[in-house]
């Protein structure tokens, strides 16, 4: 290993900065790259599942936020979150279609704590996340949603979530089950997953839901609608048909962009679930940890190649230069164990989004603030390291 | 001897050996935290019923967990009575309602239990001292737990419950578990003002309190035998172990935790193999001298198991106590039940024993590689 590194010098001249150092020190103990990219990169995944974990559980309760086509949402304005259920009346939806730059305006029906599905071939009852509207209207950006809708125009017809929990038993391939004890026929499937709130969806028209919740299909004109699904006209500014909107509509209500929408759900859940934190603590743990394995790498790196940092600067070279070899050296550390981790971490998410249902998925910025973090944990370990290279005394070591 | 060898080594360099304990600290830390986490958070769910005086619980056959709990007629407790066990059988009533502040705002959801005040169903100091301000009319009991975004939780002021103007006759320390943002006690005539539409007849939850000496598994059988199968009886034990598995299998939370556990232990050995790795290849030529003077490689190979578990003990300690001391602070922030006892202790402690013992075995190959005529 020594012979190696110092035949790399003897081609150099003290002059010559073009010679990879680092990289040469790093690969010229094959072992010894693998046991260290092993320990660093370990830290990397524990810091990158975290990290996924913590978007996977905002992502689930956005997922189907994400799903819904329109431009602008009206909602009650007393309405905490997306999930809690706080209608108005569908009559406070009616002035939205006059207003400038209003393309349609659909009413969108929810349910989260009034709708019981019974496990299908099961006895229990357990309460989901239902979504109502015209099958006319699409308020779905889910193509298998809208490639079946019309098939909810029959009477007492679901479409269900075969990514809900699977003791829901919307998965399989029932037709038949009960809502609050009344039979309905499932029509069809589509993929959402459940989120930290609701196990499962279910999706029907506004006569199913009315004749669910209350007994009589026909009264669902009366129903007081969740939200109102408005979609612009082509080349209107969203925000100045929402405050035109915001104008024309009554107190009660108020109007998002889907942005808004999006950020109103992500403020609540940032505030008030735990989740957060938890993952958070899991994430520096991970940082904490994999700081003491690089110190602990690259000290013992820095250890044993000291005769050559000693032989080098024996022949004249600054100390800037060992400094900025040893800081190379960390910086390639970090990212020769970053790759292996990130890749294995890809496996780890796809494993555990199908077993816990929640969508973790790799992005780009997940990949760079992981990065930067592994960067950060590897140069702050090198600067705690560097003091043995910089007190080495050729004199010394041999 | 190879125990006085790794102790020769362990105290050899003293810094270098706090580094490595430093390291192999933090990793038992983490398996501390992330089993406290695995084990406590699904008890998040039995936080509530921890706190309330019952021997056996007695629910709708259609129960899922404490917030859907569904009814059953309240007949049955009266049925249940007449068991020569039970001593008393009392109803509680819970509800989700809707609060907000008179001036307007948001409306938040919040949930409702509903009791007969001298019934006493929560053993809680907060709440028995303050059995009178319950028992006045159209007045509630806050949990101090409750989110600020309810706004304050001072005794006195006004709130509209399912559209009720209520008043806050005080709070208690209990906690929210998995029951949601908020909880508030109300006696039964409050709650059924609030719930219109509920009647006293439709009971969520039975609390069913035994004679002294009466055997809590065999009322269970005999209340099993008596009444019809709209409802189901629990022991103390088969409630937890209920709840306990509803929100490990069935939410996401068991997996969740429990890949933080897999992590926390796989990243636990990675740190004792670099440590024990980087020792082995400092003392090579010491441990090949040893094999030139005639040591059979068991010998060596004892040498760094003993010292890998000897680490690992060392580090044991600080690691237990500081472990403590987090859990003491989770537990005062989330009001979760994350506790030290002998299962996390035995089982940190085991997972710990195990890991020191792959690492060495790990480590291994590197001493093999010890040749005396190679060093010199």
């Amino acid at each position: 290993m020594a012979q190696e590194t110092v035949d790399g010098l003897s081609r150099a001249r003290p002059d010559n900065r073009s010679v990879p150092l680092a990289w040469r020190n790093l690969v010229s103990n094959k072992r010894r790259l693998i046991r260290s990219s092993a320990g660093i990169g370990f830290a990397v995944l524990l810091m990158l599942v975290q990290l996924g974990f913590e978007s996977g559980f905002f992502n689930a309760s956005l997922g189907v936020i994400r799903q819904l086509d329109g431009d602008l949402f009206v909602l009650r304005a007393s309405k905490y979150r997306f999930g809690d259920e706080d209608p108005f009346a569908r009559r406070d939806l009616d002035p939205a279609a006059g207003v400038a730059g209003v393309a349609s305006v659909v009413p969108l029906y929810a349910a989260w704590q009034s709708l019981f599905w019974k496990e299908p071939g099961g006895d229990k009852s357990y309460l989901v996340q239902a979504f109502a509207f015209d099958p006319d209207r699409q308020v779905f950006l889910l193509p298998e949603v809208n490639e079946q809708r019309g098939l909810l125009q029959q009477q007492d017809a679901v479409l269900v979530d075969r990514r809900a929990r699977p003791f829901l038993g919307m998965g399989g391939d029932a037709r038949e089950t009960e809502i609050n004890g009344h039979a309905v026929h499932i029509v069809g499937r589509f993929g959402l997953g459940p989120d930290f709130m609701s196990n499962g969806t279910v999706i029907m028209s506004e006569q199913t839901f009315a004749g669910l919740l209350t007994g009589n299909r026909d009264s669902a004109a009366a129903l007081p609608a969740e939200f109102g699904v408005i979609k612009v006209q082509p080349g209107a500014d969203i925000t100045a048909v929402q405050q035109a909107l915001a104008a024309a509509l009554s107190k009660e209500v108020r109007v998002f962009t889907k942005p808004q929408l999006i950020a109103f759900e992500t403020t609540f859940q940032a505030d008030l679930s735990s989740a957060g934190p938890i993952f958070w603590m899991g994430t520096l743990v991970g940082f904490v940890v994999g700081m003491l394995i690089s110190y602990q790498v690259i000290y013992t790196d820095l250890a044993d190649q000291l005769p050559q940092y000693a032989t080098l600067k024996g022949m004249g070279y600054g100390t800037s230069y060992l400094v900025r070899i040893v800081f190379e050296q960390a910086a390639l550390s970090a990212i020769i164990a970053f790759v292996p981790a990130w890749l294995l971490c890809l496996l780890v998410y796809y494993v555990v989004g199908q077993l816990a249902l929640l969508p973790l998925h790799m992005t780009l910025n997940l990949t760079l603030f992981s990065l930067a973090l592994t960067l950060a944990m590897c140069l702050l370990a090198a600067s705690l390291a560097i003091r043995r290279v910089v007190t080495a005394d050729p004199a010394e070591v041999f | 001897m190879p125990l006085h060898i790794a102790w020769r080594i362990l105290t050899h360099q003293k810094g270098r050996t706090a580094l490595a304990l430093g390291g192999i600290f933090i990793a038992i830390l983490l398996i501390f935290v992330e089993l406290g986490f695995f084990i406590a958070v699904p008890q998040g769910g039995m936080l509530v019923y921890d706190h309330m005086r019952f021997d056996l619980l007695v629910t709708s056959n259609k129960y899922i967990f404490q917030a859907e709990s569904w009814q059953f007629p309240r007949e049955r407790l009266a049925e249940a009575g007449r068991n020569s066990g039970v001593a008393e059988a009392s109803p509680l009533y819970f509800g989700g309602a809707k609060w907000q502040d008179p001036q307007g705002g948001l409306r938040l959801d919040i949930a409702v239990f509903g009791f007969a005040p001298q019934a006493r169903p929560f053993a809680v100091a907060g709440i028995e001292n303050q059995t009178s301000i319950l028992e006045r009319p159209d007045t509630v009991l806050v949990d101090s737990q409750t989110r600020s975004l309810f706004g304050p939780l001072q005794a006195g002021r006004v709130v509209e419950l399912n559209g009720q103007r209520i008043t806050i006759g005080g709070d208690y320390v209990l906690g929210t578990g998995f029951l949601g943002l908020g909880v508030v006690l109300a006696n039964e005539a409050n709650f059924f003002r609030l719930f219109p539409n509920r009647r006293p007849e439709q009971v969520n939850y039975g609390l069913i309190t035994l004679k002294p000496g009466a055997d809590p598994d065999l009322v269970a059988r005999e209340l099993r035998g008596l009444l019809p199968g709209d409802v189901q009886v629990f022991t103390r034990p088969e409630l937890a172990g209920h709840e306990v598995s509803f929100w490990t299998t069935r939410t996401g939370t068991g997996l969740i935790f429990g890949s933080g556990l897999i992590v926390a232990f796989v990243v636990g050995i990675m740190v004792l193999y670099q440590t024990l790795a980087t020792q082995i290849t400092r003392q090579l030529p010491q441990f090949a001298t040893l094999k030139a003077i005639g040591y059979s490689n068991a010998f060596l190979n004892a040498i760094v198991l003993i010292e890998a578990v000897m680490v690992m003990l060392i580090a044991f300690i600080p690691a237990f106590a500081t472990a403590i001391g987090i859990y003491a602070v989770v537990r005062s922030k989330t009001l979760l039940p994350v506790n030290m006892t002998a299962i996390e202790l035995g089982g940190v402690l085991a997972a710990t024993l195990l890991m020191s013992v792959i690492s060495a075995l790990l480590s291994l190959g590197r001493l093999r590689r010890a040749d005396p005529a190679e060093i010199f």
